[in-house]
């Protein structure tokens, strides 16, 4: 208050009022209940536009120096295009100074650093998609950042798209594929925070009475295929397979699609989409909208590892969903292999952590479709997941008693699904029935109708352990091991037959939803009237694997050792420690080569 | 259904249709009129095409004005002659719960046919036809039967198809009687539609024999392993640069 009271005096020698405006509209939001008992008066604006634009000027001197030096060069940055820079900036800079000032607290508002980039509104919009997403992840967002964050997004995109042609900005595609993430977390961070009812304030229950439109889903789907429209996306895709040349890809995708910055908010949009149709349960039309994507190393969504983790999670979801487990399996497999290779670069990245988190809940999927679909898959694999998921993969296993196991892995792996539409805030009579018989929470909806595939198939485990023990066998004689009825046991022998089939991509077709039944299991059978015959396949001991691998390990240690310096002999100034090392090398090798002895050991019984 | 491309794009599906179910314009509420037309075009004529009946619950999902419980119900019982893929259950999922009808005099049927409806798909799904049948035809049914699958033509025999898909990966040969109670099928009817299956009855056995078919033939294999040169490339290089 103090603060405020002096700063008037500056104020009154400064007459330039000339973006106030703006910042009224937007800074004000949630303060205007303070003067509404003050009769209206003319120049009621005036006054709060220079105490505001005081307060503003009070904060920015509060703004550490490294802080203002830091926009000052990013502002400048954005302004110049300057790829390197900005990058700097955005991955290392804002983290660091993150960690030093803003730990627990906002940064400062865009309105008070506004002077500093000249009131630079694009690089302002910018500024505040990093601070609300800043907000999002370290703080708790309250209301009016959530509105707020909305009206912000809302006004990025409507540059991007509405500006007089394709805007001259670039970013770096790191930065755009945060953009478009955030925009979706913050979306369904949203829906789910309106799902709770009885958490409202009053206030808060007015404002959303009056906001039916604030991230609503036609809204948030709305700027992604707009997106991708404007760049042509899916053209550009289609033109990059037909082998186009760079001048018919470029004649194609038009003004827009050829600017970097339009391209991959394009493709980051179709990304965008799967994930939203997931989140709304519409597990077709998001592998739909991948149709033209190709799921490959190459494709240009994967130079964004982030993108590339979560594209894979998604896609193998909705194969989950679609009870396509082979296909699902495959997507995990490729992409869970690729984040274990880059591991060694990627530790101190600052998405390492995320990437893990879901790396952790495909791990958890994996289990849930190798349960389902038992197949022998990569060792790499599903060694990880028998150390973290053992317990549960073996009660899955089981059948009708693992259930409580499918459900624990589905619930923590699944994305956090979110209803279409919010509750009727506008309406108190029926938002009052609401509250007391609230609908079924969308992921419970979504678990028990993977629930009910998982018990249709329930009794294949047991079957599964009686034939395999068998080439033929009567059925009555199979349905008394099981103790059960001979009519019920030749039905669930078709349920497992049915089992052991499914819809699966093969190499070269099209689409994520294209594919053709093959066979998934190793355990086949057919019934002659009442004689059940068996036939396995098996697998031949694989070697090759094995062997790549350790050859590989083998010329690796040797390059490091022959590129090693040569160890540098120890200084004579404490004789009596380097004589005692020196002792016991010659003997027994150090601990260290010991342990190398056992990891040898390890390999050879493995 | 051998391939699902068929499943993603029917060849009954007009282009008109095709633009809706690929384009933006399936966000259009206006365009629902069209999509439900379409849908009665399957029910008359035996056709189905699941990714145009999905169009119509997302717009009702994001415009619950449009909600029309008939359309969901015709849409479900389509599915269900889906199985063994999961076109229930897809469809299930678009259904939001929404607060109950605002209008007392036409109640809304969908919340006491979907239990019936769900009880049916898990019968089905369970391969328990001969439980499936006797569902389907009791009074709890009832008000299912005599105002939605009595409009949809070979509703029946579409359920018999999903009999069929089940019995002929499992059996070499099945006994009539209990082909006949998956079927709701018996005496010349049954060997009426065994013989239109192209499969063959034989009376003085009564048993039933289905031709081979890539499902119902075993055999035991051994997979050899099989090294491709792109696993050895890193192996080879090395070699090459050291």
């Amino acid at each position: 208050m103090a603060q405020q009271r002096t700063a008037i005096w500056e104020a009154d020698l400064d007459e330039d009022f000339h973006d106030v405006d703006l910042n009224l509209a937007i800074g004000n939001y949630g303060q205007n209940g303070l003067y509404n008992d003050e009769q209206p008066r003319i120049d009621e604006a005036t006054i709060l536009a220079v105490q505001q634009q005081v307060a503003q000027q009070a904060a920015l001197a509060q703004v550490p120096d490294a802080v203002k030096r830091f926009i000052v060069h990013f502002h400048q940055a954005v302004l110049d295009n300057n790829l390197p820079e900005i990058t700097v900036a955005y991955e290392s800079g804002w983290n660091r100074l993150t960690e030093k000032f803003y730990a627990k607290t906002e940064w400062p508002e865009a309105e008070v650093i506004a002077p500093l980039v000249n009131d630079d509104q694009i690089f302002l919009i910018l500024y505040r998609e990093l601070y609300y997403r800043h907000v999002y992840s370290r703080l708790q967002p309250d209301i009016d950042d959530r509105f707020h964050s909305y009206e912000n997004s809302c006004e990025l995109f409507n540059y991007l798209l509405n500006s007089d042609g394709p805007v001259p900005l670039e970013l770096p595609e790191q930065w755009l594929w945060d953009i478009i993430d955030e925009f979706i977390y913050q979306f369904q961070a949203f829906c789910v925070w309106r799902s709770k009812v009885k958490s409202k304030t009053e206030d808060e229950l007015m404002l959303l009475a009056d906001a039916s439109q604030v991230w609503s889903s036609y809204s948030v789907l709305n700027v992604l295929y707009s997106l991708i429209q404007k760049s042509k996306t899916n053209e550009h895709i289609l033109a990059l397979q037909e082998g186009k040349s760079q001048e018919e890809i470029a004649e194609i995708v038009g003004d827009y699609g050829v600017r970097p910055l339009y391209r991959m908010l394009g493709y980051f949009s179709i990304i965008g989409l799967l994930r939203v149709h997931s989140l709304l349960g519409d597990f077709t039309l998001a592998l739909k909208v991948m149709e033209n994507v190709e799921l490959n190393q190459k494709s240009p969504f994967t130079r964004v590892t982030a993108c590339h983790v979560t594209t894979y999670y998604y896609v193998g979801f909705c194969y989950i969903m679609l009870r396509r487990y082979p296909d699902a399996i495959r997507t995990f497999v490729s992409i869970l292999n690729f984040i274990l290779r880059m591991r060694q670069y990627h530790t101190r990245s600052y998405q390492y952590d995320q990437i893990n988190k879901t790396a952790d809940r495909m791990y958890a999927l994996f289990a849930i479709c190798t349960a389902l679909s038992p197949t022998r898959v990569d060792d790499n694999i599903s060694n990880i997941v028998k150390e973290r998921y053992g317990e549960q993969f073996a009660k899955m296993s089981r059948g009708d008693e693992g259930i409580p196991a499918f459900e624990e892995l589905f619930l923590y792996a699944c994305p956090k699904f979110i209803s279409a539409n919010p509750p009727p805030y506008e309406d108190a009579e029926l938002l009052q029935a609401h509250i007391e018989d609230p609908p079924m929470e969308p992921a419970q909806r979504h678990l028990s109708l993977f629930l009910s595939d998982v018990r249709a198939q329930a009794p294949v485990p047991t079957l599964r352990s009686f034939l395999k023990l068998y080439t033929s066998l009567d059925a009555t004689k199979l349905s008394n091991f099981l103790d059960a009825d001979e009519e019920e046991m030749v039905q669930q022998l078709m349920v497992m037959k049915q089992a052991s089939r499914s819809i699966s991509r093969v190499d070269g077709q099209k689409g994520l939803l294209s594919g053709d039944m093959i066979k998934t299991s190793d355990l086949d059978f057919v019934i002659d009237e009442n004689m059940v015959h068996i036939a396995e396949s098996t697998v031949g001991r694989r070697y090759a694997g094995w062997f790549i691998r350790n050859t590989e390990h083998a010329q690796r240690v040797l390059d490091t050792l022959k590129n090693s310096p040569l160890p540098i002999p120890p200084r004579p100034a404490k004789p009596a420690q380097a004589a005692k090392t020196d002792a016991a090398a010659p003997a027994a090798g150090t601990p260290k080569p010991a342990g190398q002895k056992v990891a040898w050991g390890g390999v050879k019984v493995a | 259904m051998v391939s699902a491309t068929t499943w993603a794009t029917p060849t009954t599906r007009t282009e008109l249709i095709e633009n809706l179910v690929s384009g933006v314009d399936r966000y259009n509420p206006s365009n629902v009129g069209i999509l439900e037309d379409y849908l009665y075009h399957q029910i008359r004529s035996e056709e189905y095409d699941c990714l145009a009946n999905l169009a119509i619950l997302k717009l009702y999902q994001f415009n619950s004005d449009l909600y029309n419980p008939d359309v969901v119900i015709n849409i479900l019982i389509k599915a269900l002659a889906a199985l063994p893929f999961p076109d229930f259950n897809l469809c299930i999922s678009l259904l939001d719960e929404r607060p109950a009808a605002a209008n007392p005099d036409e109640p809304d049927p969908l919340p006491s046919l979907l239990p019936v409806l769900q009880s049916l798909h898990n019968l089905l799904q369970q391969c328990r036809f001969p439980a499936f049948w006797t569902l389907y035809r009791s009074e709890k049914a009832e008000s299912l039967r005599d105002n939605y699958t009595v409009e949809v033509v070979g509703f029946e025999n579409a359920v018999r198809e999903v009999v069929v898909r089940a019995v002929k990966a499992a059996f070499q040969r099945i006994g009539s009687q209990r082909l006949g109670s998956y079927l709701d099928l018996a005496g010349d009817e049954l060997s009426a539609y065994v013989e239109k299956l192209g499969w063959t009855f034989d009376a003085s056995t009564g048993v039933v024999a289905i031709p081979p078919n890539p499902d119902n033939q075993i055999e035991s294999t051994v997979v050899q392993e099989n090294t491709q040169l792109p696993q050895l490339l890193k192996v080879i290089a090395h070699a090459q640069a050291a």
